[in-house]
């Protein structure tokens, strides 16, 4: 997922900018010089200027080069071959499945599914993963919904306490 | 004297005991395994802390993140991998303390002077934090500006990386915090319509996102670390005593640099690692000796990130502008328990303070009995499979963040935030300014337009008051000292071919 600092500086810009313009469509308080588009404004205009500095390659010397090795990563990664990098996106939808299944499946299946996927994805074996997707759900559960009182929903499966 | 009665009741109630064990050992557990930081580790902590007592919730923050501090040295000793940032300053030489055969050294020197090093920070945050509350009560709007922009500017100096970047990052984080209807108007800023967006993003989705699943992410793509190899360990403190009376002074060094790094907004314990291991050898007698497995700068660096950490609750408990990212987590716990930072808190609640005093001491003295048992089962716990670890937390980061408000959009920020983490620290944008801009973006909006308004819209104001003018000297030599660097290294080789 390494990009150039020419695309994250351009971005960084395009992003200013468009602060700058929504923050300058902001309606202003009556009597004030001062209102809610100053602040956007500002930042902004910060953000432009360093973003055209990165995509001009301004302060790159001070970058510490950690060393650019290739690493195996195990399981997903592995599996993804050259395109092992997506595997990283893994995490973030999960949570978004979390999110979208919680309310219909439960706490207790979707933390299951949420584990076996994440720990095989890891390169657990299937004794390891299948051992905490069944371990640990009930265990989470207990903690948040008995001791911290978090409302988790129940689903089909319920727990006993 | 009845203030200190008082607190001493506070801290000796069951919950508050229970708490700093509970999160003692928590602490030293996710700070030992590599990738899991003492930020990560308070993080994920705060939605346990809604449901504790003001005293006990701060007590939990003070004693994981103090404890993690220490227990990210133990892979650092033994695996070369340092399990926190702070501790990657000393490691190559901790490391080669262990190839040499004096793991119980390194180990042992790790604990005993994280353990002093918290001490002494707590010492001095006791002397300077009401000391400066005196001088913090005159401080007007103009000052708070300078201070919070400070803070934001000393995030992007103490970066490993470029400062351009690193102010990108923080400017980043400020747009952030714009989002919502806590602006001067009250109007809906980019909010796009989404009523999720009308109260703001708050820092702690943010916070899980950045410093939990950014390492997740990252898991994802590299290699596990290499298994432990088997190693029998002697008598963990025997020869700290020598080494303590050898090595007073650069002790004492460390820990004054911790607590003044510590202190300085925005820069936090693995910074102050940082400068305490370079300072020790630039005055070291034998810098040769550095990297070889020589204790000194160990000493010195590992006093550092312990007392930085009390350090970095000066400015939290002052100003309300976090000394580091953990203090940036507590300062969200101090409003949630109506124990508001600020001058007054130590005049109003000076009970509070006593007990977090308290607490800061309790954990410190604790760290050694649980390091010591901690190291003796390092082995075990440095065993826990990765691929295991990762997914539990990935766990606790979806249930924690629905928890904070029991509102699932706040899981969908945590994995924006995860990406947005993974994908800048990968193009070397430092992701503490980003979440120091967050924390912090309302309160330097809220000074800056308060501080335009009074002065009719003028900019001289702004540096007329002494204070004002001394802070805003230091925020602007921050900006633009990379300019000066730059400048000088490239009139340096001009001047050398001459």
């Amino acid at each position: 997922m390494h990009l150039s600092d020419r695309v994250t500086g351009l971005c960084l810009a395009l992003l200013g900018s468009l602060a700058f313009w929504g923050g300058s469509r902001l309606p202003a308080v009556p009597g004030q010089d001062v209102g809610p588009a100053a602040f956007p404004m500002v930042i902004g205009t910060g953000l432009v200027l360093c973003g055209l500095m990165i995509a001009f390659g301004i302060g790159h010397t001070f970058e510490v080069e950690e060393p650019a090795e290739r690493e195996e990563a195990p399981g997903l990664a592995k599996l993804l071959g050259g395109l092992d990098w997506l595997a990283a996106f893994l995490p973030p939808v999960l949570l978004l499945f979390y999110v979208v299944a919680a309310d219909r499946l439960g706490f207790l299946i979707t933390a299951a599914i949420m584990l076996l996927v994440a720990s095989r994805a890891l390169g657990a074996s299937w004794r390891l993963a299948i051992g905490v997707t069944v371990l640990a759900p009930p265990f989470v559960h207990l903690v948040f919904y008995k001791l911290l009182r978090v409302p988790l929903p129940d689903g089909p499966l319920t727990m006993p306490w | 004297m009845n203030a200190l009665l008082d607190a001493i009741q506070m801290v000796a109630t069951g919950e508050v005991l229970v708490a700093i064990l509970a999160s003692a050992v928590y602490g030293m557990v996710i700070g030992a395994l590599p990738g899991l930081t003492a930020t990560m580790a308070t993080a994920l902590l705060v939605p346990v802390t809604f449901y504790l007592s003001p005293i006990a919730a701060v007590a939990t923050i003070i004693t994981s993140s103090a404890m993690a501090i220490f227990s990210g040295d133990i892979p650092g000793c033994l695996m070369r991998i340092p399990g926190t940032p702070a501790s990657a300053a000393y490691t190559d030489e901790a490391y080669a303390l262990t190839r040499k055969g004096q793991a119980e050294l390194a180990l042992g020197a790790s604990l005993w002077f994280s353990a002093l090093g918290g001490i002494a920070g707590t010492v001095a945050l006791m002397i300077m934090a009401p000391a400066l509350a005196e001088m913090a009560l005159s401080f007007s709007t103009f000052e708070y500006f300078w201070l919070s922009l400070l803070g934001l500017m000393c995030a992007t100096l103490v970066a490993r990386s470029s400062p351009i970047k690193a102010i990108a990052s923080a400017l980043l984080g400020l747009l952030v915090a714009c989002v919502g209807i806590e602006n001067p108007g009250g109007v809906p800023r980019f909010t796009f319509g989404s009523t999720d967006l009308l109260g703001g993003i708050e820092a702690l989705p943010a916070l899980v996102g950045v410093f939990a699943v950014s390492e997740i992410m990252r898991a994802m793509v590299s290699a596990p670390p290499p298994p432990l190899p088997n190693r029998k360990l002697g008598s963990i403190l025997a020869g700290q005593w020598d080494l303590t009376k050898r090595f007073q002074k650069q002790m004492w060094r460390g820990n004054v640099i911790g607590v003044l790094i510590g202190a300085l907004p925005g820069a936090g314990a693995d910074m102050a690692a940082w400068v305490a291991y370079a300072t020790s050898k630039k005055m070291s007698k034998t810098p040769e000796k550095f990297g070889t497995g020589y204790p000194e700068g160990l000493v010195e660096s590992g006093a550092a990130n312990n007392s930085a950490l009390a350090g970095g609750w000066v400015p939290a408990l002052l100003f309300g502008i976090p000394g580091d990212t953990i203090t940036a987590i507590a300062i969200g716990v101090l409003y949630m328990k109506g124990l508001n930072p600020g001058p007054t808190l130590f005049s109003e609640k000076a009970s509070s303070m006593y007990a977090l005093y308290i607490v800061f001491m309790l954990a410190n003295i604790l760290m050694i009995p649980l390091g010591i048992l901690m190291i003796r089962v390092s082995r075990q716990v440095l065993r826990a499979p990765r691929a295991v670890a990762m997914p539990l937390i990935l766990l606790l980061c979806a249930v924690g963040a629905y928890a904070i408000g029991n509102n699932p959009f706040a899981v969908v920020l945590v994995a924006a935030f995860g990406v947005l983490g993974f994908v800048m620290e990968r193009n070397g944008y430092p992701v503490a300014a980003l979440v120091l801009g967050i924390v912090m973006g309302t309160m330097v909006e809220q000074n800056l337009v308060t501080s335009l308004i009074k002065s009719d819209g003028d900019i001289l104001p702004f540096f007329e008051r002494p204070v004002a003018a001394g802070l805003a000297f230091f925020t602007l030599a921050a900006i633009f000292w990379p300019a000066v660097v730059w400048l000088i290294r490239r009139l340096r080789p001009a001047a050398a071919a001459r």
